[in-house]
C-alpha cells in the first residue's frame, strides 16, 4: 500500500455511511378509489384495518364522482395537509381491459406529488382484496441503491408492525456486474480474478455496513422490531419475486421518484407493474 | 576501501578528464531537476548518466579494473608491516598486488600505501564496489517492512483514531494530522507518511465539507514530513547517508534532533493555522455535527485479523527498537547493520503473505533503488575522475576549517545554507551522498574517529532536508502533496508554491541555523 490510490480506497472504505432516522408523519391519510358506495366504504375499512395503528384517526376519502381527471384529484388532496394517499391502480378504467398498467392517476401521482402513495391491490378484482387481513408483520424495503436512504429506512420501519419483521434488501444486478467483469477480462493491465472478487466485495459491502448502523440506531426506537438482512447478487426482478414469496411480505416499500427523470424509477416500474396482489408503499 | 586502488588510479587524470566528468555531474544534476519536463523517472536519467560514466571512464582508463579484495579484517599501513613482501605488477593497469609473506625484507618500505591482510580477492563488476548495499538494503528492507505492516491496518487505524479524536474541528485537526505527518515521517519516511496523511486529509476535509482548506492542509503536512524526516536515522535518505558516514547512532541522531524537530513542528502549525485561516469551530452546533460526520469513520474497517494487527504492531515496536540499538547490538550481530535489520524484519513480515509475496515485491518502488544504485555508481566514477576532489578542493577555499572539532561559524552557515539552497532545485540525495564522501576525505571529524561528530555534518542534513521545502520539486513527498492537490483540481503552480512555501522554509532553516550554531557545532 504505497499509492495515494489504495490509501484514499481505505480511508473511503473505512467511512460508512450512518443511518439517520427521520421523523415520519402519519396524521392525515386520504383514501381514493373509483369504488361506489357501499364497496367504497369497504376499502375505506380495509385501509383503515391494515394501516392499524400506525394510522392517523384522520382518515378520509375521496370518491372517485369528485374527480374526473388528474388536476382535480390533485385539487382534491391539497384541499387539506395529507401524509399519505392510499389507493389502487386503474382509477376510473376497466382493470381487466388493462391488466399490466397502473393508470393514468396512480402513474401521474407518484410523479407530480410529494406524498407517498400506497398502493394496494385492486378491489375490483375480488381475489386480491384479502390485504387488509395482513398485519403488516412483514415488511420489505427495496431500493436501487439502499445506502443512505434514510427517508425509505425511516417508512419502511414505520409501517412495519411493533413486533414484525422488517427486511432491509439490497440486490445488486447480476447482469451489469457480469457486462463490466467481462469488459475488465478484455483490458490486459487489470487483473480479472482480482477485480471479479474485489468489485463484487465492495459492492456488497456497502449496504451490509448500512443496514448494519440501521439496526443499531432503529433498535433504540423500535426495540421489539426484528430486522433483516437481504444483501446479495442477482436478477432485481426475479429475485425480489422470490424474496417476497418466501417471506410472506405484506407490505413493500421503495422508491419511484427519479431525480434524472419524469418516468418512475427503473427498478421501481417493471416491480410496480408485476406486484399486483402486494400492498406497495411508493415513496 | 578504495585506499589502495584510488593511490594507483588516480594519477593519470587530467584536469580535461576531470572537467569532462565534472560537465556529466552537472548534467545529470539538471536533468534531475527537470524530471517532469523531461517526462523520465529518476532510475533512467541516472542509469543513462551511470551508463555514459562507465563507458568514459573506460575509455579514458581511470577506473580500477582489479580484483576486489573481501574477507580483510584490518588495512594496516605498509611501513608498520614486518614481512616478505611480493610485489605482482600488473602492466595494464599500472598497480601492484601486494602478498605477506613472513619475512623481515621490506621491498615496499617508505612507500604510503595501505595493505589489506588476510583478505580474499575476487574478480567483481566495477559497478558493484561502487554502490552502498547497506543503504540500498535499508531502504529495500524498510519499504518492504512498511508496506506488509500496513496491511494489518495499523497506520489507517491510528490516522482514523486521530481524526475522530478530533472530533472534526479544523484546527484541531490541522495540528492532530501535523503531528501525526512528523511522527509517521519519522517511523516511515517521508513519501509514506505524505501519502497517508494526505489521503486521510482529502477524504476527511471532503466528509466535513471543507473542501477550501484542503490546500492549506496539504501545503502544511508537505512541509512538515521533511521536519518529520529530520527525527531520526533512518527517516530520510539523507539521514541515512550523512549520518553513518559520520558515524552517528541512532539513538544520538533521535536525542540531538528531537528539540529542534518539537520547536519547528509546532512554529509551522502555528503559522500555518494563521496563513491559511484554520480556525476553530465557533458554536456548539457546528461542533457536534461535525463530530457525527467524523464519527462514521469506522478504525476497524482495515483490519483483516486482529492477531495480524498486534502482531504488526509488537513488530514495528521491535523493529524501531532493534534499529534504535543496531550499534551496541551483541557480538558481531552489530556488524551485520541496520540493512540486515531492516531486511530480516521485511523478510519475518512477509511470512504471513507467503504465497503472495510478489505483490509486496511489485510494489517496491524499484525506480528509487535502481536510481540509488546508479547515484552511487556516478559517484564512485567521479572519485576516480578526481571530480569530487576537484569540489573538496573549492569547498576547501570557501570553508575556513574542515578538520576543525568544532565547526566554524562561518563554514557551518555555508554548508547549511548551500544544502538548502542546492536541495531546493534538485534532488537532496546526490548532494547528501557527493557532500558525505567529500566532507569524509578531506576529514571532517565523525563519531566512530574522533568520537564527536563536527557540526558540519549536521549543518548538511539539517540543510539537505529542509532546502525540500523551498520549492515542490525540492523533495519527494513535497511532490506527493502537490500531486494530491492537482488530483483534487486545485491550482497550485511552481511560483503559487513557492510564494506559499517560502515563509515556513525561511522559519526553518533560520531555526536549524540557529540550532545548530548553538548547540551543535
Amino acid at each position: 500500500m504505497t499509492n495515494i490510490d489504495q490509501f484514499v480506497s481505505a480511508f473511503k472504505a473505512a467511512d460508512k455511511p450512518q443511518f439517520s432516522p427521520e421523523t415520519v408523519k402519519l396524521d392525515s391519510v386520504a383514501v381514493v378509489t373509483d369504488l361506489a358506495s357501499p364497496d367504497a366504504d369497504r376499502f375505506h375499512d380495509d385501509v383503515r384495518r391494515f394501516l392499524g395503528a400506525s394510522s392517523a384517526p384522520q382518515i378520509r376519502i375521496i370518491l372517485g364522482e369528485r374527480f374526473r381527471d388528474v388536476d382535480e384529484l390533485l385539487r382534491e388532496i391539497d384541499k387539506t395537509p395529507t401524509d399519505l394517499i392510499c389507493t389502487h391502480r386503474n382509477l376510473h378504467t376497466q382493470a381487466p381491459e388493462h391488466p399490466y398498467s397502473l393508470g393514468a392517476y396512480v402513474d401521474v401521482l407518484t410523479q407530480v406529488s410529494t406524498i407517498p402513495v400506497l398502493l394496494l391491490p385492486n378491489p375490483h378484482t375480488t381475489h386480491d382484496s384479502d390485504f387488509a387481513a395482513n398485519n403488516r408483520d412483514a415488511v420489505m424495503a427495496i431500493t436501487g441503491q439502499l445506502t443512505g436512504d434514510h427517508h425509505l429506512v425511516s417508512f419502511a420501519a414505520k409501517m412495519t408492525a411493533p413486533t414484525g419483521r422488517l427486511y432491509l434488501t439490497h440486490i445488486e444486478d447480476e447482469m451489469t456486474y457480469e457486462r463490466y467483469v467481462e469488459t475488465i477480462s478484455r483490458i490486459p493491465a487489470i487483473d480479472t480474478d482480482v477485480a471479479r472478487t474485489e468489485i463484487l466485495q465492495a459492492l456488497l459491502k456497502l449496504p451490509h455496513d448500512y443496514i448494519r448502523s440501521c439496526r443499531n440506531v432503529l433498535h433504540d426506537t423500535y426495540a421489539s422490531l426484528s430486522i433483516e438482512e437481504i444483501v446479495t447478487m442477482g436478477h432485481h426482478l426475479a429475485d425480489y419475486k422470490r424474496l417476497i414469496t418466501e417471506h410472506n411480505i405484506d407490505l413493500l416499500v421503495l422508491n419511484t421518484k427519479d431525480e434524472d427523470q419524469l418516468a418512475m424509477h427503473g427498478l421501481a416500474y417493471p416491480l410496480v407493474i408485476e406486484l399486483r396482489s402486494t400492498p406497495l408503499l411508493l415513496l | 576501501m578504495n585506499g589502495l586502488l584510488l593511490a594507483s588510479t588516480e594519477q593519470g587524470v587530467s584536469g580535461a578528464i576531470t572537467g569532462l566528468f565534472a560537465t556529466m555531474l552537472v548534467g545529470l544534476i539538471l536533468c534531475l531537476a527537470l524530471e517532469e519536463k523531461l517526462h523520465a523517472k529518476k532510475s533512467v536519467i541516472a542509469g543513462i548518466f551511470t551508463i555514459m560514466c562507465l563507458l568514459l571512464g573506460a575509455i579514458c582508463g581511470i577506473l580500477p579494473f582489479d580484483h576486489v579484495v573481501v574477507g580483510s579484517h584490518e588495512m594496516t599501513p605498509a611501513n608498520d608491516v614486518q614481512g616478505y613482501y611480493v610485489v605482482d605488477t600488473d602492466a595494464e593497469h599500472d598497480h601492484h598486488d601486494v602478498v605477506i609473506d613472513g619475512t623481515d625484507d621490506k621491498e615496499l618500505a617508505g612507500e604510503d600505501l595501505e595493505l589489506h591482510v588476510g583478505g580474499h580477492r575476487l574478480e567483481m563488476p566495477i559497478y558493484i564496489p561502487g554502490i552502498n548495499w547497506g543503504v540500498i538494503a535499508i531502504i529495500l528492507g524498510s519499504s518492504l517492512f512498511v508496506d506488509v505492516t500496513s496491511k494489518s491496518g495499523l497506520f489507517t487505524w491510528v490516522a482514523i483514531k486521530v481524526t475522530k479524536k478530533s472530533g472534526g474541528d479544523p484546527r484541531k485537526l490541522l495540528f492532530a494530522y501535523g503531528i501525526m505527518t512528523v511522527v509517521f515521517s519519522a517511523v516511515l519516511n517521508n513519501v509514506t507518511a505524505m501519502i497517508i496523511v494526505g489521503s486521510l486529509t482529502a477524504v476527511s476535509l471532503e466528509k466535513l465539507d471543507r473542501k477550501d482548506k484542503l490546500l492549506g492542509f496539504l501545503l502544511i503536512e508537505g512541509l512538515l514530513t521533511n521536519v518529520g524526516g529530520l527525527l531520526t536515522l533512518i527517516s530520510s535518505v539523507p539521514n541515512i547517508i550523512v549520518g553513518t558516514t559520520a558515524g552517528i547512532g541512532f539513538v544520538t541522531f533521535f536525542i540531538t534532533s528531537s528539540p529542534y524537530v518539537v520547536v519547528s513542528t509546532w512554529l509551522t502549525l502555528w503559522m500555518g493555522a494563521r496563513l491559511f485561516g484554520v480556525k476553530k469551530l465557533a458554536t456548539q452546533d457546528e461542533q457536534d455535527r461535525a463530530a457525527q460526520l467524523v464519527a462514521s469513520f469506522d478504525e476497524n474497517d482495515g483490519i483483516e485479523s486482529w492477531g495480524f494487527f498486534w502482531f504488526g504492531t509488537a513488530m514495528l515496536v521491535l523493529f524501531i527498537i532493534c534499529i534504535a540499538t543496531a550499534s551496541v547490538l551483541p557480538g558481531d550481530i552489530k556488524h551485520l547493520g541496520m540493512g540486515f535489520i531492516a531486511l530480516a524484519f521485511a523478510g519475518l513480515m512477509l511470512i504471513r503473505y507467503k504465497s503472495e509475496v510478489d505483490n509486496f515485491y511489485r510494489s517496491v518502488d524499484w525506480d528509487l533503488l535502481g536510481f540509488f544504485m546508479a547515484l552511487f555508481v556516478v559517484i564512485y566514477v567521479m572519485e576516480h575522475a578526481l571530480v569530487l576532489a576537484t569540489i573538496g578542493g573549492i569547498l576547501e577555499t570557501v570553508l575556513v576549517d574542515i578538520t576543525r572539532e568544532t565547526a566554524h561559524v562561518r563554514d557551518t552557515i555555508v554548508l547549511l545554507i548551500g544544502s538548502a539552497g542546492f536541495s531546493s532545485v534538485t534532488d537532496n540525495i546526490p548532494l547528501a551522498a557527493m557532500l558525505a564522501s567529500i566532507l569524509s576525505d578531506l576529514g571532517a571529524p565523525t563519531a566512530s574517529g574522533s568520537g564527536t561528530e563536527s557540526g558540519l555534518w549536521w549543518a548538511v542534513i539539517f540543510g539537505a532536508n529542509l532546502g525540500g521545502n523551498l520549492t515542490p520539486i525540492g523533495s519527494a513527498s513535497t511532490l506527493v502533496a502537490v500531486t494530491i492537490i492537482h488530483k483534487h483540481n486545485l491550482h497550485m503552480s511552481f511560483v503559487a508554491f513557492v510564494k506559499s512555501a517560502i515563509p515556513f522554509a525561511i522559519a526553518q532553516i533560520g531555526l536549524a541555523m540557529v540550532y545548530v550554531l548553538l548547540f551543535l557545532r
